[in-house]
C-alpha cells in the first residue's frame, strides 16, 4: 500500500509532461479546432517515437507491454495540455483487439498503432445514448459468410481519421439482453458508411455514423457471435477510466491557473488570493481534483491487477463529472470577465472538460451501477474490502 | 502506485480480527460503555496489556523504545480494526509522534513504554477560553522559577482529563514575544498539586450516546491550573519553540484509521441497513433518488479511504505534508455530516429517535450522530481553518 507514484511512475509522468508542453501549445489546440483532420500528423508520429501509442500493448505486436496505469500517467498530461491527437480513441480499441481479436487482427492492427501508422477508434453509443445492450438497435444481419450492416452510431470520437472502428451491432433479438450483440472491426471508408460531423462544445471530431448496407466479412468479428457485450462492457470500462485521465489532467492545469490569477490579480487593494472566499475555493479544487485523480487510478490499478473493477471506473466517472466540472467553472468564475473571452485561453479547458462529463456514463447512468453493486447483491459491505458476489 | 496489501498485511488483519473475537468480552464493552474511568477499567487494561504482548501498539515506533520499528500501514491495520469494535488501541492520537520527535532521549524512554503499556494516557491542553480556533492567542502561563515552571491558568475540552495520567499542554512562557514565537510544551503529570478537573457534559449526554456514535462523548472537562509547580524537564522541545512541535504533532494525529473511520462508518451503517430492513414493507432501497444518493456518498467515502491511505504512504516514507494533513480533514468531517443528515432523510421521522425511545433504530444510533458528525469538524482545527491551511501552505497565497 502506497498510492503515490514510485520514482519510475514520476519519471513517465515528468518525461511526457516536457514533451508534450514543449510540442503542444494553445496556438495548436486552437488551430486544430479548425483543422480537417483535428490533429498534426507530425505529432502523432512523434508520440509513436516515444513508444506511447503502443506503451500497454503486447511487445510481440511491436508495443511496450506496460501496465495501463502507465498509459493513464500519459493521458493526464495529455489531458493537461489538451493534446489534440486521436490517443483516447486509438488506445482504447487498440486494448480491445489485444484482448479480444483474432490473431489476424493483432497482426494487421497492432503494429500499426503502435508506429503511428494506424488511428482507431470505436462506436457503441446510439440516438438513445445509454450505454446499454438494450439501446443496441444497428443490426449485422447474417449474408453469407459475413454480415451486413444498418442502423446509426452516435458521438464516434475520429471517426474521420480513422483507419478502422469497432462497431458494436446486434446480431440476434435474444430474450436475455446480455445476449445477441456481436462487435465488428470496420472500415470506416467502406461502402454504405456515411459520417455526418457533430458540431461539439469540445470542438472536438465526433460524428453521426450511417450504415446502410454495409457488407463486412467473416473475419471482421472480433470475439464469439451474440457474446459481444462483456467486451463492449469492458472496452467502456477502460474507455471510461482512461477519459477520467484526461478529466484530472486537464482539471488540474485549469486549477493551476486559478491559483496563479489570484496571486497576481489585484482588486481592492491586494491580490485576490488573500480573500478567505477566493482560499477556500481554491482548496476545494484541490480536493476535487485529488479525489478524481485517486479513485481513477485506483481504477487503473485495479485492472492491471486483473481485479473486478468496474465499481471502481463508476465512481471515478461519477465524481470526475460533477468534481472536474466544478473546478473548471470556478476557475472560470475566480478569472471573473476576462475568462469568457474568447481571446483569452481559459475556455478552451472549460469546454473540454465539460464536454467530457457527459461521454462515456453521466453520472446518473454510474451511480446507478454502483448502487446496484451495493443494494442488489445479498451480504454486508465494508469500505476498502470487495463487495459482496453474486453466488 | 500500489492500491493493495500485501500478503503478510492481509494475515496480520485477519490475526487482529480473530484476536478481537476472541478477547473482546460483553463485559468489556459494558465497561467501556459505563463510562467510569474514561471506559478504561481493569478489562480494558487487560486487554491493552494482550495487546501490547503481541507487538500491537506502536508498531511504527522505534524498538529501543518497544515499538516493533515497522510499517505505519501494519500499525493502520491493526488501529482500523480495533476501532471498528469501537476500542482505541495501537497508538494513534495518542501524542506520541511529536514525543519521538521532539522529545529528550530521558522523554522517550520514559514515556513510550508507559505509553505502549497503556499506563500513560495524555489528556491534550490546547483550547483556552478565550482561544480556540485561534490557538497561538492562549493565555495559560508558566513561569520559569529556578530548575522549576510554575504554571497558572485555564484549558477548556480536555477530554481524557479525568482518566488521563499527563496532560500534553500548551503554556505562554514568553509573553513579550510575537504570539508563536512565546510558547512551550510541557507533559504534566495528572496528579500534581493545583490541578482541577471539573467536567463539561455534552449534548450528548442525556440520554447518553450508544456505543459506536460518531462523537458520542457525554463528556469532556475544563481543567484548572492554580501555582502547579513543575520541574523543567517537563519540557518538550525547546523553550518557546512549542508552536512547531504542537502543530507538528496535530497534524500527524490528525490522519489515520480514526479521522476516517469517523467519517466512513455511516456510509457503510446505512447501505446494510437497508439492504436488510424496511419500513412495513416500503424499501428505501428500491427508492430511485435513495439509490442514486447512496452510490454518491458511498464514492465520496472511497475518497476520504484515499486520502487517509494518502497520507499513510507520505507518513510511511518518511515524507512531510504540504497540505495533504489538512485535505483529509477537511473531506473526511464534512462528508461524514454530509451522509449523517442523508441519512437523516432516508430513515425518515425514525431518525430522530433517541436511546431508549420506543420504536428507535439501532438505539437511536442515528438521532445521536445526527448531534456528533459536525464536531469533527470542529475538533482540532476547523474545516475553514483547514481551507486556509491548504490555500497558505499548499498553494501559497497570501495572508490576508
Amino acid at each position: 500500500m502506497d498510492i503515490l507514484p514510485s520514482e519510475e511512475e514520476q519519471m513517465i509522468k515528468n518525461v511526457a509532461r516536457e514533451l508534450l508542453e514543449a510540442e503542444i501549445s494553445t496556438a495548436m489546440v486552437r488551430e486544430m479546432e479548425l483543422d480537417e483532420l483535428g490533429y498534426p500528423p507530425t505529432l502523432w508520429k512523434q508520440m509513436a517515437n516515444q513508444g506511447w501509442l503502443g506503451l500497454a500493448l503486447p511487445e510481440q505486436y511491436g508495443g511496450q507491454g506496460l501496465p495501463l496505469t502507465y498509459m493513464g500517467l500519459i493521458l493526464v498530461e495529455a489531458g493537461r495540455v489538451l493534446a489534440p491527437v486521436p490517443l483516447h480513441s486509438t488506445t482504447v480499441a487498440a486494448l480491445t483487439i489485444t484482448s479480444d481479436g483474432t490473431e489476424q487482427q493483432k497482426q494487421d492492427i497492432l503494429p500499426s498503432v503502435s508506429n503511428g501508422d494506424m488511428v482507431l477508434t470505436w462506436a457503441v453509443a446510439e440516438r438513445d445514448p445509454r450505454l446499454i445492450p438494450e439501446a443496441m438497435t444497428l443490426v449485422a444481419t447474417a449474408d453469407g459468410n459475413g454480415w451486413v450492416l444498418n442502423g446509426t452510431k452516435m458521438f464516434v470520437d475520429n471517426f474521420i481519421v480513422a483507419h478502422r472502428c469497432l462497431v458494436a451491432a446486434r446480431t440476434s433479438p435474444a430474450s436475455d439482453a446480455n445476449q445477441g450483440i456481436s462487435l465488428f472491426l470496420v472500415d470506416p471508408n467502406g461502402t454504405g458508411v456515411s459520417q455526418t460531423a457533430l458540431l461539439t462544445l469540445a470542438k472536438d471530431k465526433q460524428s453521426r455514423v450511417d450504415f446502410k448496407n454495409h457488407r463486412i466479412e467473416g473475419a471482421a468479428l472480433v470475439g464469439e457471435l451474440n457474446q459481444g457485450w462483456p467486451i463492449v462492457e469492458a472496452m467502456l470500462d477502460q474507455a471510461t477510466a482512461l477519459l477520467c485521465c484526461q478529466m484530472v489532467g486537464a482539471a488540474r492545469k485549469d486549477a493551476e491557473m486559478a491559483i496563479e490569477y489570484a496571486k497576481n490579480r489585484v482588486a481592492f487593494g491586494r491580490p485576490i488570493g488573500s480573500f478567505q472566499s477566493v482560499q477556500h475555493m481554491l482548496a476545494d479544487m484541490i480536493l476535487h481534483v485529488d479525489g478524481g485523480e485517486m479513485l481513477t487510478f485506483e481504477a487503473l490499478w485495479k485492472m492491471d491487477q486483473g481485479l473486478p473493477a468496474s465499481v471502481e471506473v463508476s465512481q471515478a466517472k461519477a465524481f470526475c463529472n460533477e468534481k472536474c466540472e466544478s473546478v473548471v467553472r470556478t476557475s472560470q468564475v475566480i478569472h471573473g470577465g476576462i475568462g469568457f473571452m474568447m481571446e483569452f485561453d481559459l475556455h478552451l479547458w472549460f469546454r473540454r472538460v465539460t464536454s467530457w462529463t457527459m461521454r462515456l456514463g453521466t453520472t446518473y447512468d454510474h451511480r446507478a451501477r454502483i448502487a446496484a453493486a451495493l443494494l442488489d447483491v445479498p451480504g454486508k459491505v465494508r469500505l476498502g474490502m470487495p463487495l459482496p458476489t453474486a453466488a | 502506485m500500489d492500491f493493495g496489501y500485501t500478503q503478510d498485511q492481509e494475515e496480520l488483519r485477519q490475526e487482529v480480527r480473530a484476536f478481537i473475537d476472541g478477547n473482546v468480552s460483553q463485559g468489556l464493552l459494558d465497561e467501556m460503555e459505563g463510562g467510569e474511568e474514561g471506559g478504561r477499567g481493569p478489562e480494558y487494561r487487560e486487554l491493552v496489556q494482550k495487546v501490547a504482548d503481541k507487538g500491537w501498539i506502536g508498531i511504527s515506533w522505534p524498538k529501543e523504545y518497544g515499538g516493533q520499528s515497522g510499517s505505519r500501514i501494519d500499525q493502520y491495520i491493526v488501529e482500523e480494526e480495533f476501532m471498528r469494535r469501537g476500542i482505541a488501541v495501537g497508538g494513534a492520537g495518542s501524542g506520541a509522534p511529536a514525543i519521538l520527535a521532539a522529545g529528550t532521549e530521558e522523554q522517550k524512554e520514559y514515556f513510550i513504554p508507559g505509553m505502549i503499556r497503556g499506563e500513560i494516557i495524555f489528556a491534550l491542553g490546547f483550547t483556552e477560553p478565550q482561544a480556540g480556533a485561534d490557538l497561538a492567542g492562549l493565555q495559560c502561563r508558566a513561569v520559569r522559577d529556578g530548575d522549576d515552571f510554575v504554571v497558572n491558568g485555564q484549558k477548556m475540552y480536555t477530554s481524557a482529563a479525568h482518566y488521563a495520567s499527563h496532560i500534553y499542554m500548551m503554556c505562554r512562557t514568553d509573553p513579550d514575544a510575537p504570539r508563536h514565537r512565546g510558547i512551550s510544551i510541557f507533559l504534566i503529570p495528572m496528579d500534581t498539586p493545583g490541578i482541577t478537573v471539573r467536567p463539561l457534559w455534552t449534548i450528548q449526554s442525556d440520554p447518553p450516546a450508544p456505543m459506536g456514535t460518531t462523537y458520542g462523548m457525554v463528556r469532556t472537562n475544563e481543567t484548572f491550573f492554580e501555582n502547579v509547580r513543575i520541574p523543567a524537564s517537563c519540557m518538550l522541545g525547546e523553550e518557546n519553540g512549542g508552536w512547531y512541535v504542537g502543530a507538528m504533532g496535530l497534524n500527524l494525529d490528525r490522519v489515520g484509521a480514526s479521522r476516517y473511520l469517523i467519517s466512513v462508518r455511516r456510509d457503510e451503517d446505512i447501505v446494510n441497513w437497508v439492504k436488510e430492513n424496511d419500513f412495513a414493507g416500503n424499501s428505501p432501497a428500491d427508492n430511485p433518488a435513495v439509490r442514486d444518493k447512496l452510490a454518491e456518498l458511498w464514492t465520496e467515502a472511497q475518497v476520504c479511504r484515499l486520502m487517509t491511505m494518502r497520507s499513510m504512504s507520505l507518513v510511511n516514507r518518511g515524507d512531510t505534508f504540504t497540505y495533504e494533513g489538512s485535505a483529509e480533514k477537511v473531506w473526511a468531517p464534512e462528508h461524514g455530516v454530509k451522509t449523517t443528515e442523508a441519512i437523516s432523510q432516508i430513515l425518515g421521522p425514525y431518525a430522530q429517535l433517541l436511546r431508549g425511545s420506543e420504536e428507535a433504530i439501532e438505539d437511536g444510533l442515528y438521532a445521536h450522530n445526527l448531534m456528533g458528525s459536525f464536531q469533527s469538524g470542529i475538533n482540532h482545527g476547523s474545516v475553514q481553518i483547514m481551507r486556509d491551511q491548504m490555500a497558505r501552505r499548499g498553494l501559497g497565497m497570501p495572508r490576508g
